[in-house]
C-alpha cells in the first residue's frame, strides 16, 4: 500500500546499499585447512585467525608434556572456559605425566576428549568455550570439554507469577534450562538435540521433545525450518521466533513463550516440542494453539473448582478488555435505549459540560492509560508505585474535575486496562490490547453492527490460522480426541488424552485416580 | 497481478473509508433530550390533537457539578397531527433532539379518549420504533397539560422514577389495571374484551359535600386527602371499548376484576368487610389467590351459561369487634359465610354493571371461550362481545382462611372496659 | 488463496444447517405464515416439517450411491449434459434470488428496527463485505465458526424465547384450529420451501468428511430445526394475539422489543449481537454455496475469486427493490411459492431416475462406510 503511495509520489527509491563484501566468505576459506603435524604452524595459523595478542582473553599455553618431551599447546577462551577445569584438569596431569606411552586422552582428566582433524572444527570448539590440544607430530588436534558461560543464576519468574506452584524460571544459560527440565522429566527418551542456526554468530538452538511422543513428522518439519535458515545472527529466541513463525504480519502469535519449565514441561508430556537457546530466560513451545496461551499453569495446580473460577475470571476478564469501551461508545451513542433510565440521565447530565464526543473521549483515555502502562514498565523502581498512583488517581480526577472527561469513561477504561492484566502471556496480551482499539473504531462507526462485524471477521481469521499445521482454536473447532481442556478444564483424572491435532504417537495419557 | 492487487485493495480501503464518513445514527448524550411522558388532548381542530411533552432535566441529582437549582422536568404543548411529526416541530423550542427512550406513559384526557377518533391517533405509537408497546396508558379526568403542569410529586428529583413507581405499585395493590399499550392494542383487535387504563387526576375534589363516604367506592379524585403530600390521585380505571372511552369503575371494582382475571395479577391486597359480629365496624383482611379461577363454560344452549369459581386465602388482620373470632370454630363458619356472601354480591353487581352498561367483560373469560371453538371462523361468527350482556352468570366464591395476623387474639372488649 | 480441500465434520455441518434454517425464524418468514395462517401457523411448520423429510430422505439415497459427488454432479449424471446443467442453472438462479432477497431484508431489517436514520447502503454494503470474507476463506472456516458461536447463540434465543413465554399468555393459541385444516394444509403446501436449504446442501456432500456424517448429521440436524421453527411460532402468538400478528413484519423482533428483563427495560441490544453472527454465518455460507454451484456448472476450479463478483453482482440486484419496502417482501413470497413444489419434486424425480439407471444395483456390493 506504501509502494503505491511512494509511487504516486514519485519519489526516488533505490538507494544504493554500501558495500556489501562477503566478509563471512573469506573468514570461512581461511579456515578450510586441516591440522599440520608441525606445530609451530599450527600456533601461527591460530594465532592469525584470533589476532593474538590483540584479543585479550584468548590464551595459548605451551608446554612439553612431561613423560613423552613432545611439545603441546592448549588454546582456550579464558572469560568462557572454566580456567580452573584447564589447569587441573589438563596442565597439571600434562606436566606431571610420568609414562612415556600415554595417549592424550589417557592423561587429560576432563569429562571428554575428542579428536579433531580440521582446523574449522577447532575453531568452532573454541567458540563454544572448549580447550583445543595440539600436540607435535600428530594431525589430531584434541578437544576437550570445559565451557563456562556466565550468566545469571535460577530465579523467580516475573512475568508469569503464581501462588501455588514453582516459582523457578529458566535462565539465560541452556545447561541450566535443561536442568531444569530434565529434573521433571527424568524419562531417557527426552532427546535434547542441537542445532547450530546462525552463519556468523554460530548460535545454538536446542529442540527438545520426548521420542516416543512426539510426532515424528513435526520434529522433521521443525529441524527442516531450522536448518534452511541462513541469517548471519540470531541472538535469542525472540529473534528466532520473529524468524521461523508462519505468519509475520498477523496479529496473533503463533508460538508460545514461556518462562517457566514447569509450563514447558507439561507441553513435552503432550508432545510438543520445546526450542530452547541461550541468553535467552525463557523456551518457545510449537506447535501452539490458542487455548495455549489463554491458559496458566495455575489452573491445573488449583483443584478442580478453584481452578475453573479462576478460567471463569479470566475468560470475563478477556472479555472485558475487549469489549467493554466498545460497547460503551455503541451503546451512549447508537443506541441510548438499552441504559436503564436513571444511569441516562446520569451520563446525559455528566455530558453536558464536557467538550468532546464520547468517541474521542475513550480514545484520549485509553492512549494515556497505555501510555502511562509503558512508562510504568520503564520507570526505576525507587518511583514505581508512586508514578502509578499518580498517573491513575490524580490525573483522572483532576481530568474529571477539569471536565475534559467524564468521570463514567475513568471507569470504563480503568476497568478494561486492569482486566487486561489478567493474561498473562505477553503477546496475547499485547494482540487483545491492539484488537480493542480496532473494536473501539468499529464501535465508533456503526455501534454494534460494526462491532459484530469485526468480530465474526475476527472469528473468521482467527479458525484459517495454522501453526506447523495445527488449527489456532484445535481442538475447539476442528474436533480432535483431546483432553477437552479448552475453556473449562476437567477434574484431572478425566484429562485421559493427549491433543490429538498433534498426532502424537501414544494418545492415552493416564488411568483413574488413585484407589482408596 | 501486482497492479490488480493495487486496484483491489484502494477499492476495498475506499469502501472502508466511505462508511467512517456519516455515522448517521451517531448522536451523542448530549444532544438528546428525553421525554417521560406525552399528553394527548382534544384540540378545536379535526384531525390534529394538542401534544404535551414531559420532558426530565437530565442534570437535576448529578452528583458532578452540583445539583442545579432549575426543576426537575418541564412541560411543552404544541398542536400536532401525531406525536412522530411533533418531534420536528418541538425542536423550533427544544433546542435538543428529542428522543422517546426514556418514554414509560401515555396520558390521555377522558375528554379525547371519550372521542370516537381517538383510536387513529394512538396507532401512530406503533409506527415509531422508540415507542415500545410496554409504555403506560392513562386516562386523566382534566386535560393531560393541566396534569402535568399541576403533578409535583415530593421527594422524588427525577420525575420518571415517581411514575414507574406509582403505576407498578398502585396496580401491585390493586388500585389501577397495569394499562400498557401492548394490552390495549391486543385487546382491541382481538375485539372480544373492555381494556381498562388506569385513571387519575389532580383535581381532587375539595368541598364537603362533594366526598363520599365510603373510601372503597372511591375513583379518582373522590378521595379525601389531607396533608402536605402529592396532590394527584391514581385510583380506578377507564373503560374501554374498541378504542374508545365509555365508563368508569371505582378502585375496588377495579380490583375485582383484576382479580377475577387470570392474566393480571393482583399480589398485596388489603381490603375490608363488615364485620358480621358488629355492623359498624369493618375487619380488614389480605387477599391472596393462589389458584387460577375456575371458569366452566356452556356455550351450546340457547342461552349460553359461565359459572366461574374464585378461590380466594384471606388472611383476617384486625378485629375490631374484638371477641376473638379464632377461638370457636362456629364464629369463624358464620364470618367465613358472611364474607362469602358479602364478596359474591359485589362480584355480581360488578358483572351485572358489565353486561348492562358496558356490554362486554374486562374479565378475560373469552380466553376461555375460545377453548370451545375449533376455528377462527366459528368463533368470530358467535362474536364473544354481543352475545355476553345476554349470557347467565354464576359466581362462586370460595374462601379459605389463612393466617391470623400476628396475634390472633385480641382481648376482650368487655374486659377491658370493666 | 489457494482452494483448501478442506472437509467438514459433522459437527460443523449441524452447525451450519441450524444456524442457515433457525434464522428464518427472525425474519419475515413467519409473518408469510401468519398472513394465512394466522394462529395455528405452528400446526402449518409442524407440517412442513412432516412433509419435507420425504425429499431430503430421496437426496439422501440418491447421495448413498453418488458419494463424493456434489448436487450439480449428480444431476448431470442423472439427467444427461443438457437437461442436467439447465436444472442447475435453474437452481442456481433460485439460490441466488434466495440470496440476494433474504440479505436485503436482513439488511431492511437493521435498517427499520436499529439504525433508522442510516441509508440503506451502508449497512448492505458491510454485510456483504463480511459475509464475503467469510466465504472466500471457505467451508472449513464458515463450519468452524458455526459450530464455535452455535452454542452461545442458541441459548440465547432459547433465554429469548423463555422470557417471551413467561410473559405471554398461552390461551391466545385458541382456537387451535384456526382458519380451518384446509387453509393450513394449503399454507404448508404453499411453503415448503422454507426447508429447502436441505437440497443445497447437496452442493457440499462431498465436503463433509464420510457419508455416514453427512447423512447422520442432515437427518439430526433436520429434527432440531423442525421443532426449533414450531416453538416460536407458538411463542409469537402467545405474546401478540392473532390480529396483532398479521399485521407485523419481522414478529422476532417486536417480541425482543418488548420484553424485560429485571430492571432493564430494553434488551433488544443485548439480542442484537447474536442475531447478527448468525445473520452474517448463514449468508457467508449461501454466497459459498451459490459460488460454488456457478463455478461447477461454468467449470471454474478456483471459484473463490469468483466471490468478489459475486458480491458486487448481490449489492446491485438487492439494492434495486429499495424503492418500496413491500416489494421485497413481495417477491419474497413469490419465491417461496414457486420454489416449494420443485423443492419437493425434483428430488423424487432423481431417486425415480437412479433407479431406472440401476445405480442402485451395485448398492449392495458396495462397502458402506
Amino acid at each position: 500500500m506504501f509502494k503505491l503511495l511512494k509511487n504516486i509520489a514519485g519519489r526516488k527509491n533505490k538507494l544504493k546499499p554500501g558495500q556489501s563484501k562477503n566478509t563471512l566468505a573469506k573468514q570461512n576459506c581461511q579456515k578450510k585447512q586441516s591440522v599440520s603435524a608441525h606445530i609451530d604452524e599450527n600456533i601461527d595459523l591460530m594465532k592469525e585467525i584470533y589476532q593474538i595478542p590483540h584479543n585479550r582473553d584468548v590464551k595459548i599455553r605451551e608446554l612439553k608434556i612431561g613423560g613423552l618431551s613432545k611439545k603441546a599447546a592448549i588454546f582456550f577462551i579464558s572469560s568462557i572456559t572454566d580456567v580452573q577445569s584447564v589447569e587441573e584438569s589438563a596442565i597439571k596431569p600434562l606436566l606431571a605425566n610420568t609414562r612415556g606411552d600415554a595417549g592424550i586422552d589417557e592423561i587429560i582428566a576432563t569429562q571428554n576428549v575428542t579428536a579433531f582433524l580440521d582446523i574449522k572444527d577447532l575453531v568452532e570448539n573454541i567458540n563454544q568455550g572448549n580447550a583445543v590440544i595440539f600436540l607435535d607430530g600428530s594431525t589430531k588436534a584434541f578437544v576437550f570439554e570445559c565451557a563456562n558461560f556466565q550468566g545469571r543464576s535460577v530465579e523467580k519468574a516475573e512475568s508469569e507469577v503464581l501462588i501455588k506452584g514453582s516459582k523457578e524460571a529458566l535462565t539465560e544459560k541452556v545447561i541450566v534450562n535443561l536442568s531444569l527440565i530434565r529434573k521433571r522429566i527424568k524419562n531417557e527418551d527426552l532427546i535434547a538435540e542441537s542445532m547450530t542456526i546462525s552463519k556468523r554468530s554460530h548460535n545454538v538452538v536446542y529442540i527438545l521433545y520426548i521420542r516416543n511422543l512426539a510426532d515424528e513428522k513435526l520434529v522433521a518439519n521443525v529441524k527442516k525450518r531450522l536448518a534452511s535458515l541462513n541469517v548471519d545472527a540470531i541472538q535469542n529466541l525472540s529473534l528466532l521466533e520473529q524468524y521461523i513463525e508462519d505468519r509475520r504480519l498477523s496479529l496473533f502469535p503463533s508460538l508460545l513463550y514461556t518462562e517457566r519449565p514447569d509450563r514447558a514441561t507439561s507441553f513435552l508430556e503432550d508432545g510438543h516440542i520445546v526450542l530452547l537457546m541461550d541468553n535467552s530466560p525463557d523456551s518457545i513451545v510449537l506447535p501452539a494453539t490458542f487455548w495455549s496461551f489463554f491458559h496458566t499453569a495455575e489452573e491445573h495446580y488449583l483443584r478442580f473448582i478453584f481452578g475453573n473460577f479462576v478460567r471463569v475470571i479470566r475468560m470475563v476478564a478477556m472479555f472485558i478488555t475487549i469489549f467493554i469501551s466498545a460497547i460503551y461508545i455503541s451503546v451512549t451513542t447508537f443506541h441510548t435505549e438499552m441504559i436503564p433510565a436513571d444511569l441516562l440521565l446520569a451520563i446525559a447530565g455528566t455530558r453536558e459540560k464536557v467538550p468532546f464526543p464520547i468517541f474521542f473521549e475513550i480514545l484520549i483515555m485509553e492512549v494515556a492509560f497505555e501510555l502511562i502502562r509503558e512508562a510504568g514498565l520503564r520507570v526505576p523502581n525507587p518511583m514505581g508505585p508512586t508514578i502509578g498512583i499518580v498517573g491513575a488517581l490524580i490525573l483522572g480526577q483532576a481530568a474529571v474535575e477539569a471536565n475534559i472527561i467524564s468521570p463514567i469513561v475513568i471507569i470504563v477504561v480503568a476497568l478494561s486496562g486492569l482486566t487486561s492484566f489478567t493474561i498473562s502471556d505477553i503477546s496475547l496480551n499485547f494482540a487483545l490490547r491492539v484488537i480493542r482499539f480496532l473494536f473501539i473504531l468499529s464501535a465508533g462507526v456503526f455501534g454494534i453492527y460494526g462491532m459484530s462485524a469485526l468480530f465474526i471477521m475476527g472469528l473468521f481469521y482467527l479458525v484459517s490460522l495454522k501453526s506447523f499445521g495445527v488449527p489456532y482454536l484445535a481442538p475447539m473447532s476442528p474436533h480432535y480426541v483431546s483432553s477437552g481442556d479448552t475453556i473449562f478444564r476437567r477434574v484431572i483424572t478425566h484429562e485421559n488424552f493427549r491433543p490429538g491435532y498433534l498426532k502424537p504417537a501414544d494418545i492415552k495419557k493416564k488411568g483413574d485416580g488413585a484407589a482408596k | 497481478m501486482n497492479r490488480q492487487r493495487r486496484v483491489i485493495k484502494l477499492c476495498v480501503v475506499i469502501s472502508l473509508a466511505m462508511m467512517l464518513t456519516g455515522c448517521w445514527d451517531l448522536t451523542g448524550l448530549d444532544e438528546k433530550v428525553f421525554v417521560i411522558g406525552i399528553g394527548l388532548d382534544k384540540a378545536d381542530e379535526k384531525g390534529k390533537i394538542n401534544i404535551t411533552y414531559l420532558i426530565a432535566n437530565a442534570e437535576m441529582g448529578s452528583t458532578m457539578g452540583g445539583g442545579t437549582n432549575e426543576k426537575s422536568s418541564m412541560t411543552i404543548t404544541v398542536r400536532a397531527s401525531d406525536f412522530i411529526s411533533m418531534k420536528n416541530i418541538a425542536n423550533s423550542v427544544i433546542s435538543r433532539e428529542i428522543s422517546y427512550d426514556l418514554l414509560r406513559l401515555i396520558l390521555v384526557s377522558e375528554e379525547l379518549a371519550k372521542d370516537e377518533e381517538f383510536i387513529r391517533f394512538i396507532y401512530s405509537a406503533i409506527k415509531d420504533r422508540e415507542v415500545k408497546r410496554t409504555v403506560h396508558l392513562l386516562v386523566s379526568k382534566e386535560k393531560a397539560e393541566d396534569f402535568f403542569k399541576i403533578n409535583k410529586p415530593l421527594f422524588l428529583s427525577r420525575p420518571h422514577k415517581y411514575y414507574v413507581n406509582m403505576l407498578r405499585r398502585a396496580n401491585e395493590v390493586g388500585l389501577i389495571p397495569e394499562s400498557r399499550l401492548h394490552y390495549f392494542l391486543r385487546i382491541t383487535e382481538a375485539d372480544a374484551n373492555l381494556f381498562l387504563a388506569a385513571y387519575t387526576t389532580t383535581s381532587i375534589k375539595k368541598t364537603e359535600d362533594e366526598f363520599r363516604a365510603d373510601e372503597n367506592d372511591a375513583i379518582a379524585g373522590d378521595m379525601r386527602v389531607e396533608g402536605e403530600t402529592n396532590n394527584s390521585q391514581f385510583l380506578g380505571a377507564a373503560v374501554f371499548l374498541e378504542g374508545k372511552m365509555i365508563g368508569t369503575l371505582t378502585g375496588v371494582e377495579n380490583r375485582m376484576a383484576l382479580m377475577i382475571n387470570d392474566t393480571t395479577e393482583v399480589s398485596d391486597v388489603l381490603s375490608v368487610f363488615p364485620d358480621p359480629a358488629n355492623k359498624d365496624y369493618q375487619i380488614s383482611v389480605r387477599i391472596k389467590k393462589t389458584k387460577n379461577t375456575r371458569v366452566n363454560m356452556d356455550l351450546h344452549g340457547k342461552t349460553p351459561k359461565i359459572h366461574v369459581t374464585l378461590p380466594i386465602i384471606l388472611d383476617v388482620l384486625t378485629d375490631p369487634a374484638m371477641n376473638s373470632p379464632v377461638e370457636s370454630k362456629k364464629e369463624l363458619e358464620k364470618i367465613r359465610k358472611g364474607m362469602e356472601k358479602y364478596m359474591e354480591g359485589r362480584v355480581k353487581e360488578l358483572v351485572q354493571r358489565t353486561q348492562q352498561e358496558f356490554k362486554a367483560e374486562p374479565f378475560g373469560w373469552s380466553l376461555y371461550g375460545r377453548k370451545e371453538f375449533k376455528t377462527l371462523k366459528e368463533y368470530k361468527e358467535f362474536d364473544w362481545m354481543k352475545t355476553y350482556p345476554d349470557m347467565k352468570v354464576d359466581i362462586d366464591v370460595s374462601i379459605r382462611f389463612g393466617k391470623f395476623g400476628e396475634q390472633p387474639k385480641t382481648p376482650s372488649y368487655k374486659e377491658i372496659r370493666d | 488463496m489457494k482452494q483448501s480441500e478442506g472437509k467438514i465434520g459433522i459437527r460443523e455441518l449441524i452447525a451450519i444447517i441450524l444456524l442457515s434454517v433457525g434464522t428464518k425464524l427472525t425474519d419475515d418468514t413467519p409473518s408469510i405464515l401468519f398472513s394465512t395462517a394466522n394462529n395455528s401457523s405452528w400446526m402449518s411448520m409442524l407440517l412442513i416439517g412432516i412433509m419435507s423429510i420425504i425429499p431430503v430422505f430421496f437426496l439422501l439415497k440418491v447421495f448413498s450411491v453418488h458419494r463424493g459427488k456434489n448436487l450439480h454432479e449428480v444431476n448431470i449424471h442423472l439427467f444427461g449434459k443438457v437437461v442436467g446443467n439447465i436444472i442447475s442453472f435453474g437452481v442456481l438462479l433460485y439460490g441466488f434470488a434466495a440470496l440476494v432477497l433474504d440479505s436485503a431484508t436482513y439488511a431492511d431489517i437493521i435498517s427499520t428496527m436499529y439504525f433508522t436514520k442510516t441509508p440503506f447502503l451502508p449497512i448492505y454494503l458491510l454485510l456483504l463485505i463480511v459475509c464475503g470474507y467469510g466465504a472466500k476463506r471457505g467451508i472449513e472456516q464458515i463450519g468452524a465458526t458455526a459450530w464455535l458461536t452455535l452454542f452461545y447463540l442458541k441459548i440465547t434465543l432459547f433465554l429469548a424465547f423463555l422470557i417471551s413465554f413467561l410473559q405471554g399468555e398461552f390461551k391466545m393459541i385458541y382456537p387451535l384450529w384456526g382458519p380451518g385444516v384446509g387453509e393450513i394444509v394449503k399454507t404448508a403446501g404453499r411453503n415448503l420451501s422454507i426447508f429447502a436449504d436441505f437440497y443445497y446442501l447437496g452442493l457440499i456432500a462431498p465436503l463433509v468428511s464420510t457419508y455416514k456424517s453427512f447423512k447422520k448429521g442432515t437427518l439430526l440436524a433436520y429434527l432440531i430445526v423442525a421443532i426449533e421453527l414450531v416453538i416460536p411460532l407458538i411463542i409469537f402468538v402467545m405474546v401478540f394475539d392473532f390480529t396483532s400478528i398479521e399485521i407485523m413484519k419481522y414478529p422476532y423482533h417486536e417480541m425482543i422489543l418488548y420484553i424485560s428483563i429485571g430492571f432493564l427495560t430494553n434488551v433488544e441490544t443485548i439480542f442484537l449481537p447474536f442475531w447478527l453472527i448468525a445473520t452474517f454465518i448463514r449468508f457467508a455460507f449461501y454466497l459459498y454455496l451459490v459460488v460454488l454451484l456457478f463455478g461447477g456448472i461454468f467449470k471454474i476450479k478456483e471459484f473463490e475469486y469468483l466471490i468478489p463478483v459475486m458480491v458486487v453482482l448481490v449489492l446491485f440486484a438487492g439494492l434495486a427493490p429499495q424503492y418500496g419496502v413491500f416489494t421485497i417482501s413481495h417477491l419474497r413470497e413469490l419465491l417461496l411459492t414457486s420454489l416449494s413444489p420443485i423443492f419437493f419434486g425434483l428430488p423424487c424425480l432423481m431417486l425415480f431416475i437412479a433407479k431406472v439407471k440401476g445405480d442402485f444395483k451395485n448398492e449392495s456390493s458396495k462397502e458402506s462406510y
